[in-house]
């Protein structure tokens, strides 16, 4: 089965004014300005296949946003190529459109000053939808979303979980394959991202939506993705599995043991490390790209060692991606 | 289906509107008042007088009630709703209209066209009353009434236009306070708005003769009172329709280079 969104080689390159300090440097800049070229996505090659939900990572200013502008046809790259669902999204850009539903962080594509149902009805008749196509497709999404509480009300008056809801509704009333997401749950709360959690759930599992999905929240992608395409500086980093990422990146666990001798001398095992003594105190942590996962850790000390007391510290994914966004930004 | 977005599209304004009920009694309060004052205002300046700059009392007051209303067809509101272009590039939403199916330059015409059908209805309410309290004159002839129609759609579809360019500006300057700002007392001047041009010296009627803004009201009132009699209106009509085909072009080009100035915000 072809992948429904390729990305082959793809690059943008912005060119910008640099402006300089000071009065006489600004108007020099006004007279003489001096282009410079930034480099905001760089030659990156992924697949996301039919059906999979693929969250792309990275820091702020990594270039996952543009690169979710040059998929849905808003920016022609400056380099490579990409199709979504078969089409050239920069080429084709309504045709794309049919096949796309999009939701970018806070920012609505609703219409402010019309009740909801309102702008749901505009995007129905701006894509064609059928009446009953319409109506059944707002009905499953309103089982999740529970949007028939507030769609009666003018969008400027939503909050921020119902407004976001509702562009989610918004963004794939027209049953679109392939769906981008940029940042869809930022600054809601816990129980309205589980909400949303399980309407993408629902979108991708029943209905076999293609969902691309950037975020900042290691929970959401925990809970959602299995495959993570991680790029920093507009670079493709790694692309592969949560447990990759955890097995690259993740090996930040602690293993803190108490010694029942405490004038033993410590040789830890092989890919461990002591990295504290204080006595019978001993904390070990990995010790290179060979290191042991933290249950081996844990089975090699009390296999070594006669231990009164032993305790685990495991990263979570925020730490394993803080690492990764570390690591990734020095090499 | 094309016929359905398309009126989706062009009730938006309308809608937006008929759901704040105190924006409608401020355009109300305000079309009374400007109507009364510029009435009484033109009214009191021909009290000595009979014919000034060719226009008699009763086609001044006719013109200025006229131009009141004409100029409640499309109000340059950029910040009522969040709709409009300057409102999107501020948001970083206009994003959106380059994702859905309907390219954004239809989407704008569309909704330009409910806006403007939306302050017509005002406008001929508006009309109607001023007639029927006989400070504006009927039209002298169906043959006026049918040229003037015909003059105040071009002189709406320049209009239209040139809020167009100051709309596409934003693509470049994020920003068009100062051109709306500019585009606002030009058009109230330069159309006869603030005073019909006929009082206006000679060499000011020649420069603005060049310039859109007479095509957008001062040809189609001037033709409603007789001052531009019957037999001038071909020329005049034809100029505005000129106006209309250059400002199209100019417009289809700075969309088509819009396209790729849609900023690309955050990483």
């Amino acid at each position: 089965m072809s992948a429904s969104i390729e990305v082959r080689g793809l690059s943008r390159t912005f060119h910008t004014t640099v402006r300089r300090p000071g009065f006489t440097g600004t108007l020099r800049s006004l007279v003489n300005p001096e282009r410079v070229a930034k480099h905001a996505v760089s030659d990156i090659t992924f697949d996301v296949s039919p059906g999979e939900l693929l969250a792309l990572l990275g820091p702020n200013g990594a270039g996952k946003s543009t690169t979710i502008k040059m998929l849905t046809g808003i920016l022609t790259p400056t380099a490579g190529e990409a199709r979504v669902a078969g089409v050239v999204p920069y080429l084709e850009r309504e045709r794309n459109a049919r096949n796309i539903g999009a939701v970018f962080g806070q920012r609505t594509q609703l219409w402010w000053d019309l009740p909801v149902r309102e702008s749901f009805s505009i995007l129905r008749d701006i894509y064609e939808v059928p009446k009953a196509e319409h109506a059944s497709r707002l009905k499953e999404f309103d089982d999740i979303l529970d949007l028939s509480s507030f769609w009666d009300t003018r969008v400027r008056h939503l909050s921020l979980g119902q407004r976001v809801r509702c562009d989610l509704a918004a963004a794939l009333l027209h049953d679109p394959p392939v769906v981008f997401l940029d940042e869809p749950t930022i600054g809601m709360d816990v129980v309205v991202k589980e909400q949303v959690r399980e309407f993408l759930r629902h979108q991708v599992e029943q209905r076999g939506r293609t969902v691309l999905l950037t975020t900042h929240d290691m929970t959401e992608v925990e809970r959602l993705a299995e495959r993570v395409v991680l790029i920093n500086h507009g670079r493709l980093v790694l692309d592969g599995s949560l447990d990759e990422i955890r097995r690259t990146f993740g090996s930040t666990w602690q293993v803190r043991a108490t010694l029942a001798d405490a004038h033993t001398d410590v040789v830890p095992p092989p890919g461990i490390a002591v990295l504290r003594q204080d006595g019978p105190q001993v904390v070990f942590g990995p010790d290179g790209p060979d290191a042991p996962t933290v249950h081996q850790a844990l089975k090699a000390v009390i296999e070594r060692y006669e231990v009164t007391g032993i305790a685990i510290d495991e990263a979570d994914l925020e730490d394993v991606m803080r690492a990764a966004y570390v690591q990734a930004g020095a090499a | 289906m094309a016929v359905l977005h398309a009126w989706r599209a062009a009730r938006v304004t309308p809608l937006g509107e008929l759901h704040t009920p105190p924006r409608m009694t401020a355009v109300l309060l305000r079309l009374t008042v400007q109507v009364v004052l510029v009435a009484s205002l033109w009214t009191g300046l021909y009290a000595h007088t009979g014919t000034t700059a060719g226009l008699t009392r009763d086609q001044a007051v006719t013109y200025a009630v006229l131009a009141v209303l004409a100029s409640r067809l499309r109000e340059l509101d950029q910040y009522a709703g969040r709709d409009s272009v300057i409102q999107h590039m501020h948001y970083g939403t206009i994003v959106y209209w380059y994702l859905r199916p309907l390219p954004p330059q239809r989407y704008y015409a569309l909704r330009a066209l409910g806006e403007q059908l939306y302050g017509f209805a005002w406008a001929l309410g508006g009309y109607a009353v001023a007639l029927a309290a006989g400070v504006v004159e009927p039209p002298r002839s169906a043959a006026v009434a049918g040229v003037f129609a015909l003059s105040l759609l071009l002189g709406q579809w320049v209009l239209y236009y040139i809020m167009l360019v100051t709309d596409q500006w934003c693509f470049w300057a994020l920003r068009n306070n100062a051109a709306v700002m500019i585009l606002v007392f030009a058009q109230n001047l330069l159309s006869g708005v603030y005073a019909p041009l006929w009082f206006f010296p000679d060499w000011f009627v020649t420069l603005s003769a060049f310039m859109p803004f007479q095509a957008t009201l001062s040809v189609p009132l001037s033709l409603y009172i007789g001052r531009i009699p019957l037999s001038d209106a071909a020329g005049q009509l034809a100029i505005q329709a000129a106006w209309v085909v250059i400002l199209a072009l100019l417009t289809r080009f700075l969309w088509h280079r819009a396209a790729r100035r849609v900023i690309s915000q955050g990483g």
